[in-house]
């Protein structure tokens, strides 16, 4: 069975890969901001990552709970085989469709 | 350093989110929330809180929808996400306008109405008294040859209060009017004459001051006085320096002592702004043993049962009977504890309206019911097609409780609005002689009730369905899933309708039994004119008035100075006057006697009345002469009789020139002059009508207290002000009180009923309209449900008036089967207002027979839409939609 992936989480699944070892909320959340302006709620960014591993293409470890958040565990997530095929199948049908056209890749 | 973020946002988020996400979403959020406060401030942050707890509810709703098919769908436990389920409710409700209408108002009406009844009924009937340990308080009156309870005399009371074993304290209490002047117009005040043990015996103490002490309730001492907390504030503007100076009574100084606290609630005359010890001894005259003339009221001991008390106050009666057997015609004593005292009078009335209060949320709740099971089995496809998609009991059933929820909220807020709005409405409606009519008010305890019921039945309605739905075969319910279904839902939806029709003709026999007791009543003849009549009271309270000649001089020439106000035909005064709560009746001792001792004599109403006052209220002369002038003191004593008196003292014989001795069997012969009609004195229903007219002049003393009867020319109304002033031109300090045109007096005695059939009247008409919503709402869903059927026959021939036919024949047979068993109930419920009624039977056919009809008509109108909608269905159409 092939997983379509939407716009959003092909940029979540890409900021899994860019954190590695760091992946929680918060650094996700900052990760795409940061690299592409958007604005989004966390909400919107757990929505996805609940999504994403439901479908079984990543996966979380709870870390220790510090006070600085209340005293709550953080969640780290981490990309599974699939979630990386899901994710280069996603990117290439991409680079096929826009391939002969005139799209700067390396945009500013 | 506040780096908490805001709780209920935090709240909100675990109630709506997974348990999978919330930690660390709410780690993260609390994380960034630090960060924020540090650069932005607390303000900002928690702006950006809320918006992100808001967005996360939201986004984790889109996320999962409840219907969603597949795995997620699944189990109640840890993946409930509530808000959604409430968000899909809300939806499918507004999706549904008429159906959400009809059930939100059907609830809110059944909340509304019951919650505001129960409020205005529950201090009166099942409330306990504001007083401590209020179950031992109990009163205590002497029991009259008929069985009934009278008055204590003084001397009774003494004997009882000293030589009881079973109370702490017992007070007996006399009515006390005294004029204030102090400060602008002489001021008539309601106040009480009571033991020193009075508030004791209650169980209250002065906010302000001080008790009663025993040594002030003795003859001869001077007067002290206790003020109620609501006169203190409104005539001495709550002046706490009240106790200790004097205030002027009657143009006496008398010394303020205390104020009662303003949570006082003075059941035994909730008007009394004002208290005075007794100050009674068994050597006064008016202190007498057959002087029966106060009320007494107890406190028992702790651990004494009533039981126990009255066989001691019947023991201590027995042995005063024996010591003094010429003044008590029976041995009786009756203790009944205060409340049942109080409200015994009004008890049958309350307590039908209560059950006609029953009877309307039964009907609310069937309603709702019916609409939720049309309903459940309109969207049995619904069901199917989620159920197969993989959605599991649990989750379906969920999902039509939080409907059902969701609507009985709508329902309660409605409610509540109702109840508020009615109890204020009853408080204004109901009489004033109410008992405990001041403690009305909307009781939150009862809303809570009345919406947890609804609840329930709301519940209960939505989730058969559910089970019906989900237990039923899958293929079945696909098959059906673009039409609707005509389950077995039929059956239980009719019934219903049956128990709602039945139901609400129970209501509207008991609201036309009062309509037409009202009615009857107030056609009653009351045997005299009582248009263009004024009444008011006139009092002899001051100092001046120290004997009889003095007080009669008053009254006669406050009764020249009326004569002689233009617009005024002709006047006179009465020692009582009809139909106002004047109570007054006398032993009569004929010459020849009826019984062998004359404490047995029956009584009859004492009128001492002025020359004019017979004519002035059109009171019609059948035999004889009326009352003239020269009937003054030191001629001949005469009297005039009704007829009713006359038939029963003089049984069989002609009244005129008869004798009779009236109360004293020492004081003077009054022989008959003139036979006049009957005059209803207590109320319009009262049977009790034997009544005797003295010359005032001529009677045993001077009344302090006269009742002026003026008949006007024209609006009486208008006359007031000039006739007041004709009586304070001969007077200016004397008090009038009382003030009424005799027909606001004779609407005041239907009030009662009146009341109730107004009460009756709503619940009857909310009853018919939930009634007829309920045979629209099972008649139109049967039309939509067999809209093929219908179509076929159509096709195969049937007319218009044959589709027709089928429609209405079935509502109406609904309603004729309804008609019949409420026939039947309300035969037997109208029982509970038999007392009620008034000239005619609680099983009058006209009412049944009238109120059939009114409920056959409204049946029809409600048949009819769906009816006609049915007629016009073009079978085309219907068949092709296959």
């Amino acid at each position: 069975m092939t997983i379509h992936l939407g716009d959003f989480e092909q940029l979540v699944l890409l900021a899994l890969l860019r954190l590695d070892d760091e992946a929680y909320g918060v650094a996700v959340h900052a990760e795409i901001a940061r690299r592409t302006g958007r604005r989004m709620s966390f909400g919107t960014v757990y929505a996805t990552l609940t999504r994403l591993e439901e479908k079984g293409l990543i996966t979380s470890r709870l870390g220790e709970p510090t006070a600085a958040r209340g005293g709550r565990r953080k969640k780290y997530f981490s990309i599974l085989v699939p979630g990386r095929r899901a994710l280069e199948r996603s990117l290439r049908s991409v680079k096929r469709m826009a391939q002969g056209i005139d799209v700067s890749w390396e945009a500013s | 350093m506040t780096t908490r973020p805001p709780r209920l946002a935090t709240f909100l988020v675990q109630l709506a989110l997974p348990t999978t996400v919330t930690e660390a979403l709410l780690g993260d959020l609390h994380q960034e929330y630090a960060t924020m406060v540090a650069r932005d401030g607390v303000r900002r942050a928690g702006r950006w809180y809320w918006r992100e707890a808001f967005r996360a509810t939201v986004s984790f709703s889109r996320f999962r929808e409840p219907d969603a098919p597949g795995p997620v769908a699944q189990g109640v436990g840890a993946n409930w996400n509530a808000f959604a389920d409430v968000r899909y409710a809300i939806r499918s409700l507004i999706k549904r306008p008429g159906f959400t209408a009809i059930a939100t108002i059907t609830l809110a009406l059944g909340i509304g109405a019951t919650t505001a009844i129960f409020s205005a009924v529950n201090p009166i009937l099942f409330e306990p008294l504001p007083y401590p340990h209020p179950d031992r308080v109990t009163m205590i009156w002497e029991q009259g040859g008929d069985g009934q309870k009278t008055n204590v005399g003084f001397a009774t009371y003494a004997d009882l209060n000293e030589r009881n074993r079973t109370f702490t304290s017992m007070a007996a209490v006399g009515g006390w009017n005294p004029t204030l002047t102090e400060r602008g117009a002489p001021e008539l005040l309601t106040g009480q004459r009571v033991s020193q043990s009075y508030f004791r015996v209650l169980g209250v103490a002065p906010a302000i001051g001080r008790d009663f002490r025993t040594e002030e309730d003795v003859v001869g001492v001077a007067r002290v006085v206790v003020l109620s907390n609501d006169f203190w504030r409104t005539r001495f503007n709550a002046d706490s320096s009240i106790v200790g100076r004097t205030i002027t009574l009657n143009g006496n100084s008398i010394t303020v002592i205390g104020v009662m606290p303003a949570g006082f609630q003075n059941v035994l005359n909730p008007q009394a702004q004002i208290w005075t010890p007794l100050r009674y001894g068994p050597s006064l005259p008016y202190a007498c043993r057959s002087c029966r003339h106060l009320r007494v009221v107890g406190r028992m001991r702790e651990g004494i049962g009533p039981e126990a008390a009255r066989r001691d106050l019947e023991a201590v009666q027995r042995a005063i009977v024996a010591e003094h057997p010429g003044d008590y015609s029976g041995p009786g004593i009756l203790t009944i504890a205060l409340k049942d005292d109080l409200t015994s009078g009004v008890r049958p009335a309350l307590l039908a309206v209560l059950g006609a209060v029953a009877l309307v949320l039964l009907v609310a709740c069937a309603n709702v019911i019916n609409l939720l099971l049309g309903r459940g089995a309109q969207r049995r496809g619904e069901f199917a097609v989620r159920a197969a998609l993989g959605a599991g009991r649990a989750r379906l059933i969920r999902q039509v409780l939080t409907e059902s929820i969701v609507l009985s909220l709508i329902g309660g807020v409605g409610g509540t609005l109702i109840a508020i709005v009615g109890t204020r409405l009853l408080f204004a409606l109901s009489p004033a002689n109410l008992p405990r009519h001041e403690a009305i008010q909307p009781s939150a305890t009862l809303l809570l009730f009345s919406f947890g019921l609804t609840l329930v039945v709301g519940l209960v309605a939505g989730v058969i369905p559910a089970l019906h739905a989900t237990r039923t075969d899958l293929g079945d319910g696909i098959k059906l899933a673009g039409r609707r279904s005509a389950g077995g839902t039929r059956f239980t939806r009719g019934g219903l309708v049956v128990a709602e029709v039945a139901l609400a003709l129970i209501l509207l026999t008991g609201c036309g039994l009062m309509l037409r007791s009202v009615t009857r009543l107030l056609a009653v003849s009351p045997g005299f004119k009582p248009d263009h009549l004024l009444t008011m009271q006139l009092q002899a309270t001051s100092k001046r008035f120290t004997n009889d000649t003095v007080t009669r001089a008053y009254f006669d020439a406050a009764l020249d100075a009326v004569r002689a106000v233009p617009g005024v035909e002709s006047a006179g005064v009465t020692s009582q006057l009809p139909l106002s709560g004047d109570f007054d009746a006398y032993g009569i001792h004929t010459e020849v006697p009826l019984s062998t001792n004359p404490a047995d004599d029956l009584s009859a109403f004492r009128y001492a009345v002025s020359p004019g006052y017979l004519e002035s209220m059109g009171i019609a002369l059948r035999r004889g002469r009326t009352l003239l002038p020269s009937d003054r003191l030191g001629a001949p004593s005469v009297a005039i009789v009704n007829a009713s008196f006359g038939r029963k003292f003089f049984p069989g014989l002609d009244p005129m020139g008869k004798r009779f001795h009236v109360g004293d069997t020492t004081g003077p012969w009054y022989t008959v002059v003139g036979v006049v009609d009957d005059v209803k004195q207590g109320s319009l229903a009262s049977p009790q009508a034997d009544g005797v007219y003295l010359p005032e002049s001529q009677w045993i003393f001077a009344d302090g207290s006269m009742s002026l009867v003026v008949r006007t020319k024209g609006d009486p109304e208008t006359m007031v002000d000039a006739v007041r002033n004709a009586v304070w031109s001969v007077d200016r300090d004397e008090p009038i009180v009382r003030v009424a045109t005799m027909n606001q007096l004779l609407e005041n005695t239907a009030a009662e009923r009146r009341f109730v059939m107004l009460l009756f009247e709503g619940f009857a008409i909310v009853a018919l309209v939930l009634a007829a919503a309920g045979i629209y709402g099972v008649l139109s869903s049967n039309v939509t449900d067999r809209l093929r059927e219908i179509g076929v026959r159509s096709a195969l021939g049937a007319s218009r008036r044959n589709i027709l036919g089928l429609v209405i024949r079935e509502g109406l047979g609904l309603t004729l089967l309804g008609i019949a068993v409420g026939l039947a109930g309300a035969a037997a419920a109208s029982q509970a207002i038999a007392s009620l009624l008034f000239g005619l039977s609680r099983l009058d056919l006209m009412t049944y027979t009238g109120v059939a009809v009114v409920l056959l008509a409204v049946s029809g109108l409600a048949c009819s839409l769906p009816a006609w909608r049915a007629a016009r269905v073009d079978p085309a159409i219907t068949l092709r939609a296959d």
